[in-house]
């Protein structure tokens, strides 16, 4: 097989200097081709990360963005703001790969309608909400970190009470989502965090 | 709720006194009226009075704005340490409304619970409670009533 596809090769090419750069074409034209797919991917990718794709759909739009519009994450005396990503897709490469990869699920959902009405989102939430819940406890609250670094959160600056309770939660090893829930969006009846079983 | 009911009918009848204390004070100031007339005009406040009475108790019953309620728990940092469902730090208000239902004193007694920063243990350590962040008497009797309705 590879004997023929050489003898055919030598046979187009029979000198040297022409095979070289036929097969330097080929590389460069390979290269060229896959750095604009990675730049692509990277900027589609980027683009799901976007407060415009993530309202792209009504379910996001008329239920949990519309609850996140005023919160502490979207407005506030600096203007530094936490968008949909920030709080629920992981930075690093590997886990935002992965994190994408299981939204993609989430057009199946969108286009047989799980939660086309509101009825049907208010009956989901509880569900939804853990699922949330479950991936923060098993990740320490990754995306929580990407802005809140726990070794630079000022205790000084801290209320008393804030104080006591970030204490109390080192050492009983809590992490971010076990007390701060129903931040963003509105809390769901049922169980909270806490009581989320972890698979 | 029927806390919040209790206050109003308690409004209700203030109020009928009032119809009713206006009402023999016109009464004094004219002599010359006919007793008749006097008895028709006092039912006529009656009446009215009852009216108010009904209106007020039906407005306490759907009185609580929800959504003025849980505004004022969220500006107050309420869900802090309260969840209407679940434990935190401080009980569910679920749990609060049962421990209060049926108990005529309920809403003075949060309103006071509220309002005084009362000390409450948290872990084992005591604390002030804080106090909703509002100057509104009335803002705070709706939240007290949305509470007790959980």
């Amino acid at each position: 097989m590879f004997k023929k596809i050489w003898a055919i090769f030598r046979e187009r090419f029979p000198s040297r200097l022409k095979a070289s750069l036929f097969v330097g074409g080929v590389l460069f034209g390979v290269l060229v081709v896959s750095g604009l797919l990675v730049t692509a991917g990277a900027a589609g990718l980027a683009w799901t990360n976007t407060e415009e794709f993530c309202t792209g759909c009504h379910e996001m739009r008329d239920n949990v963005y519309a609850e996140y519009k005023g919160t502490i994450h979207d407005t506030n005396r600096t203007g530094v703001r936490a968008i949909c990503p920030d709080c629920h897709v992981p930075r690093p490469p590997v886990d935002l790969i992965k994190r994408k990869l299981r939204a993609s699920f989430e057009l199946w959902g969108h286009f047989t309608g799980v939660i086309d009405t509101r009825e049907k989102f208010e009956a989901e939430r509880s569900k939804l909400a853990q699922n949330v819940w479950r991936r923060m406890r098993q990740t320490d609250s990754l995306e929580c970190r990407n802005c809140h670094h726990a070794e630079k959160m000022s205790s000084d600056l801290q209320s008393d009470k804030a104080k006591a309770r970030h204490a109390k939660a080192k050492i009983d090893g809590k992490t971010c989502i076990d007390c701060h829930f129903g931040i963003a969006h509105k809390e769901p009846a049922g169980p909270g965090p806490a009581d989320v079983k972890l698979d | 709720m029927s806390a919040a009911v209790q206050g109003s009918r308690n409004t209700a009848i203030a109020l009928c006194a009032l119809a009713d204390g206006s009402e023999t004070g016109a009464g004094s100031h004219l002599p010359t009226e006919k007793p008749e007339k006097k008895m028709s005009k006092r039912l006529i406040s009656i009446t009215a009075a009852t009216g108010v009475l009904l209106i007020a108790a039906f407005n306490a019953q759907a009185a609580v704005d929800a959504d003025a309620a849980e505004a004022l728990a969220k500006k107050s940092k309420c869900f802090t340490c309260h969840s209407v469902d679940k434990k935190k730090d401080g009980p569910a208000y679920k749990d609060v409304a049962a421990k209060y239902k049926g108990k005529p004193d309920a809403e003075q007694k949060l309103f006071i619970h509220l309002t005084t920063n009362p000390k409450v243990k948290v872990d084992g350590k005591e604390e002030s409670h804080e106090s909703p962040k509002t100057k509104n008497e009335a803002e705070i009797r709706n939240l007290i009533g949305w509470i007790l309705s959980r």
